[in-house]
């Protein structure tokens, strides 16, 4: 089977429509409905591009999440334990899908292609490059971040010696600084291959939105345009 | 004659904030077609120049700068830096920092589409260089699973996909095992045949001795010694030592092939050298696989007959107070070697016994401690000091002092980790090593990158880490670092041990026999 391959306007797209949509609050059953579809859209893309793993901890993470929040817990829930556990699932009932569309979109980018969109919508080249370059950033920060924690485990002090503070500040600074060096070393190597140029900056990622797109983009509108009129106009 | 195509005139150059000059009244040319090497210690204006040719100073690192720098004509003072992307090429010395995109493919076309080419003439570009350099299994990949070897070809490939005239490498094999600088040297080879100006700067001489035009010997930037090629391959070991540089020989120890004698169950043991008293140390049943996929909350436990491990030794002894090289080719296995014997990957099993008493799981932790390739990520706290206390179990003045005397770095020890020198905050890591009571010192590639001097610094370190009652496992591709202090060589091929040998007598590091 050939892969699906989503343009990357219909990511953004998707991004900015769920975003929206998780800004609002569901208060109807119906409103509900909506707003499990636009998640279940972004997971089932997830499994499409065989990231199974991913998928299934954000749906089981999601599922409790829910289930939790329905069933167990209410306004009259009371004490440390509940109310922590209602302000845990609340936010990742209310944020989830917003985060699982953005880890899908940046996990399945590529930056070409990503650049390439930009230039289509016009976008300055400073913010796509900007962009781009946190897009970059990611899993290099996974694996700084990783090699950071191995360093703390073996000295002992995983926990800050007890002290938050401490926990926060032993993993900051050297991410930071490897962060930068990594950064200076790269633009560095970047400008060297003409980025930042001022001729315009060609791409051979030849982008068309297909059917698929504009059914998605179908999709995302009609859901946006549907949470909107039920809960706002009726 | 041919035309020159570099010209550098009575350059001087300083870096903003920097009181030293790094480089001072430096002229030199480069032919059209010429394969200049730059060679010298650390710090002797090598990366300087190269950074000077490609316009990097002074237009992305400032500083004070007199004399002129003229590529193709072109001054460049007065030459934007992206005008100068399709005439000057630069590989960089580090793979991980070099790439822009996240993808191989985006990566190869990330210079032309900079400059605008046209997208048929991009895709035309990369096929070429796909085909010349044989590169078509590593497309359409993320660069992040690559290897250092890996990366750098791509680093490569997309400097030739801009065509430039001129091509720079600036220490290029620092992180390369022999096969990968094999790989390397055939690039430059080609580049060569296609009439490109090369211009190198390196430590490892080996693999560039019969390709150079001339060399350039840099000291205290300044250009101290000028040969041509054929001079300088020709040139005796003793001549070469007293420059403090690496050897010209290509290094035999390192070869790929390690043979599987020690694979099976009983594994390896220099019993003839375990006759001390109280033994060696002695691993486990040490599994590991990054191919299986991990269950959500059971933990892992790897069967020693599982086809797909990434690790497997059945029982390793280790002779103590001595520094045993780790060897094999990259992504064979060393790296994740180190970090299961110290216990860093949770799911992986395995016992060290030592002295009668066995450590497992976290204790493992405790026993062992790995100086990371890159110290940057093992240094949190805000002075010298701080770092070492926070790794000692009873804190005490005295004892860290006579640490980081032994080391030379007391003086330091209200300095900012960070703003030490990468040699400096290699010791402060050991430092820290010591003062937790680590027993088994692990090394990944502590040289990479160094040169003579320094190289020969961490040897001298290590073997008197050893001599203090510690095992040193150090993990390497530095052939000269093997033959300067290690007493015995662990080949890893494949996850597998292959053999475990004493080293030869060799040459003390005070140059005498030992």
């Amino acid at each position: 089977m050939k892969r699906v391959r989503l343009d990357p306007r219909t990511k953004l797209y998707m991004i900015l429509v769920v975003s929206s949509i998780v800004m609002m609050s569901a208060t109807t059953p119906l409103l509900w409905a909506v707003r499990l579809a636009v998640t279940a859209i972004p997971l089932a893309l997830l499994v499409v591009e065989k990231r199974y793993a991913s998928a299934l901890r954000f749906s089981v993470l999601y599922a409790v999440a829910l289930l939790l929040s329905f069933r167990f817990l209410s306004e009259e829930s009371t004490g440390v334990f509940q109310s922590l556990l209602t302000g845990y699932c609340g936010i990742v009932v209310q944020f989830m899908p917003a985060f699982i569309t953005a880890w899908y979109v940046v996990r399945t980018t590529k930056i070409g292609e990503f650049m390439s969109a930009m230039q289509r919508m016009r976008v300055p080249d400073g913010i796509a490059i900007s962009l781009a370059v946190v897009m970059r950033f990611f899993p290099t920060i996974k694996e700084e971040y990783a090699a950071i924690s191995d360093a703390m485990r073996m000295r002992g002090i995983s926990l800050g010696g007890g002290s938050a503070v401490k926990m926060v500040e032993y993993r900051m600074i050297p991410l930071l600084f490897s962060c930068v060096n990594i950064g200076d070393e790269l633009s560095a190597a970047a400008i060297t291959r003409g980025l930042g140029g001022k001729g315009k900056r060609t791409s051979v990622e030849i982008l068309r939105l297909q059917v698929f797109d504009w059914l998605l983009i179908a999709a995302f509108t009609a859901a946006a345009g549907f949470f909107v009129v039920f809960k706002y106009v009726l | 004659m041919k035309e020159n195509i570099i010209e550098i005139e009575r350059v001087s150059f300083r870096y903003k904030g920097s009181a030293e000059g790094l480089l001072e009244d430096v002229s030199l040319r480069v032919k059209k077609g010429e394969l200049l090497l730059l060679t010298g210690a650390s710090g002797s204006g090598k990366t300087t120049i190269i950074r000077l040719i490609n316009g990097l100073i002074p237009h992305y690192y400032p500083g004070e700068l007199a004399g002129s720098v003229t590529v193709a004509g072109r001054d460049i003072r007065r030459t934007e830096l992206y005008e100068l992307a399709g005439l000057v090429g630069t590989v960089f010395q580090n793979p991980r920092s070099q790439f822009f995109s996240v993808d191989t493919d985006g990566e190869i076309v990330f210079g032309p589409e900079n400059i605008g080419l046209a997208p048929e003439e991009i895709l035309r570009r990369k096929q070429k260089v796909v085909r010349e350099m044989h590169i078509e299994k590593l497309l359409d990949k993320s660069l992040f699973a690559l290897s250092g070897g890996e990366k750098q070809r791509i680093a490569c490939a997309s400097v030739s996909a801009l065509l430039p005239e001129v091509i720079l490498l600036d220490e290029p094999s620092s992180n390369l095992d022999q096969n990968a600088i094999e790989n390397l040297r055939e690039e430059i080879k080609r580049w060569k045949a296609q009439g490109k100006t090369i211009v190198i700067s390196e430590h490892r001489l080996w693999y560039l001795k019969d390709l150079v035009d001339r060399v350039l010997y840099m000291d205290a930037g300044v250009v101290r010694r000028e040969w041509s090629g054929r001079d300088f391959a020709a040139m005796g070991s003793d001549e070469i030592r007293a420059l403090r540089l690496r050897p010209l020989a290509a290094p035999e120890l390192l070869a790929p092939d390690c043979g599987l004698a020690c694979a099976g169950k009983d594994g390896c043991a220099m019993t003839e050298d375990l006759s001390e008293p109280g033994g060696g140390i002695v691993l486990r049943d040490f599994y590991f696989s990054y191919h299986r996929k991990p269950y959500l909350l059971r933990k892992k436990r790897f069967a020693e007959n599982d086809p797909m491990l990434s690790l497997r030794i059945a029982r390793l002894v280790l002779p103590k107070q001595a520094v045993v090289a780790v060897i094999g080719s990259n992504g064979t296995g060393k790296s994740t070697f180190l970090k299961c014997v110290c216990g860093l990957v949770k799911d992986c099993g395995g016992s060290i016994e030592l002295d009668g008493k066995i450590y497992r799981g976290k204790d493992r932790l405790k026993l062992s401690y790995l100086v990371m390739q890159d110290v940057n990520h093992q240094l949190f706290t805000d002075s010298v000091e701080a770092e070492v206390l926070l790794s000692m179990r009873e804190k005490s003045g005295a004892r860290y002092a006579a640490i980081l005397e032994s080391l030379g770095i007391l003086a330091y020890k209200d300095k900012h980790p960070m703003a030490l020198s990468g040699g400096q905050k290699q010791r402060v890591a050991i430092a820290s090593a010591i003062a937790a009571d680590a027993r088994l010192m692990l090394f990944d590639e502590p040289t990479s990158g160094l040169d003579f001097s320094h190289m020969e610094k961490v040897g001298a370190l290590l073997k008197s880490i050893a001599a203090q009652g510690n095992t040193v496992l150090v993990a390497t591709h530095d052939p000269e670092l093997i033959e300067l202090c290690c007493d015995y060589i662990l080949c890893i091929e494949n996850g597998k041990l292959g053999y475990l040998k004493k080293t030869r007598p060799r040459i003390g590091v005070d140059g005498v026999s030992a």
